[in-house]
């Protein structure tokens, strides 16, 4: 029973494809390459086009979100109009 | 390329510390605009920026230290310095909302009825739920200290079950302190039994959760082989932090739940 039990550890452990095989390795030196590649962009926006979309993302909504407050806080410090 | 001759992390300039301030003005400006004038657009603006500046700053500190190998020895001792002294300030923080618990039950008004608890209040019974959360939380501290072990040898697949199972705890505790919440017979608008006991264990339900998502980070950082057997400073920092929450929750126990009932 032991060695029926144990071909099916070793059936199990041999059906992972490719593709994900990768996914389960070490793919740090990978990255190490990428962000010590000599381009002269800081790490905010070295790992690709996704880091420049997020920066202008967040950026948008700060400024948007800073200019609202700003107006916001005049309207709120003006007087209410009595009828 | 010029080469620093010490072994200190000039940072690159970066934009989040100011993104992370104007997010803390939308957050606290949001919070303003919902009480008195009904509105939550300001606080979710706040909020969402809030999210995004912590998820890009902390993963350019990961990509800084994995990736680029900034973080030597001496810049390792300035983060654990950083992050005890950020734990004590929270230690703090609690001790607060303790003070209030025991101005309050220490010398009970005569609007409370001169008692702790105050007539009418019926509290949670120490024995049943409370009792198992402090189990499970003791119980989360082992598994932590387990993960941590396991890095330190070097063994891959304890790591990740010790971490897995700690976080499920987390999970747990969260799961049934909300049930708790929900079925509780008082609530925080009675008296100030009501306000001590939800705003001290709301505070600590928060932490939990902030505790609970550190931990699983790490849980991804570890699946990504990020730490080494003797470099890890992450996920001590959250285990760090996960028996910070534990302790917290012991001195709730033993004080607002057993002493106070």
């Amino acid at each position: 029973m032991w060695r029926s039990l144990m071909n099916l550890r070793q059936i199990s452990q041999r059906t992972i494809s490719t593709a994900s095989r990768r996914q389960l390795e070490n793919r740090v030196p990978e990255k190490q390459k990428l962000f010590q590649e000599d381009n002269g962009l800081p790490v905010y926006l070295k790992g690709g086009a996704m880091d420049g979309l997020l920066y202008r993302v967040t950026m948008g909504l700060s400024v948007f979100g800073t200019g609202y407050v700003l107006y916001e806080l005049m309207v709120a410090s003006m007087p209410k109009k009595q009828k | 390329m010029a080469h620093q001759a010490h072994s200190y992390h000039m940072v690159d300039p970066s934009p989040w510390p100011i993104f992370g301030a104007a997010a803390a003005l939308l957050t606290t400006s949001g919070l303003i605009m919902w009480f008195h004038y009904n509105s939550s657009m300001l606080l979710t603006l706040g909020l969402i920026s809030m999210l995004l500046v912590m998820l890009q700053w902390w993963r350019d500190i990961v990509r800084e230290s994995t990736f680029q190998g900034h973080h030597t020895p001496t810049v390792q001792k300035g983060l654990r310095y950083g992050m005890i002294l950020f734990i004590t300030s929270e230690a703090f923080f609690f001790l607060g909302f303790f003070w209030a618990f025991f101005h309050s039950s220490l010398a009970p008004t005569p609007e409370l009825g001169g008692q702790w608890p105050p007539t009418g209040i019926k509290p949670l019974n120490p024995m049943e739920v409370p009792l198992l959360n402090t189990a499970i939380l003791l119980a989360s501290g082992v598994t932590v200290t387990w993960a941590h072990h396991s890095i330190t040898e070097g063994n891959r697949k304890h790591a990740i079950h010790a971490l897995t199972l700690t976080i499920l705890l987390g999970f747990y505790f969260t799961a049934l302190q909300a049930m708790e919440y929900h079925e509780a017979p008082f609530s925080i608008a009675d008296s100030v039994y009501g306000s001590t006991f939800f705003v001290a264990t709301g505070f600590h339900g928060l932490h939990v959760i902030i505790g609970s998502s550190f931990l699983t980070v790490c849980l991804f950082r570890l699946i990504k082989f990020h730490f080494t057997s003797d470099h890890h400073f992450g996920f001590e920092a959250a285990a760090w932090y996960w028996h910070f929450v534990d302790v917290i929750w012991l001195f709730l126990y033993m004080t607002i739940y057993w002493w106070g009932s």
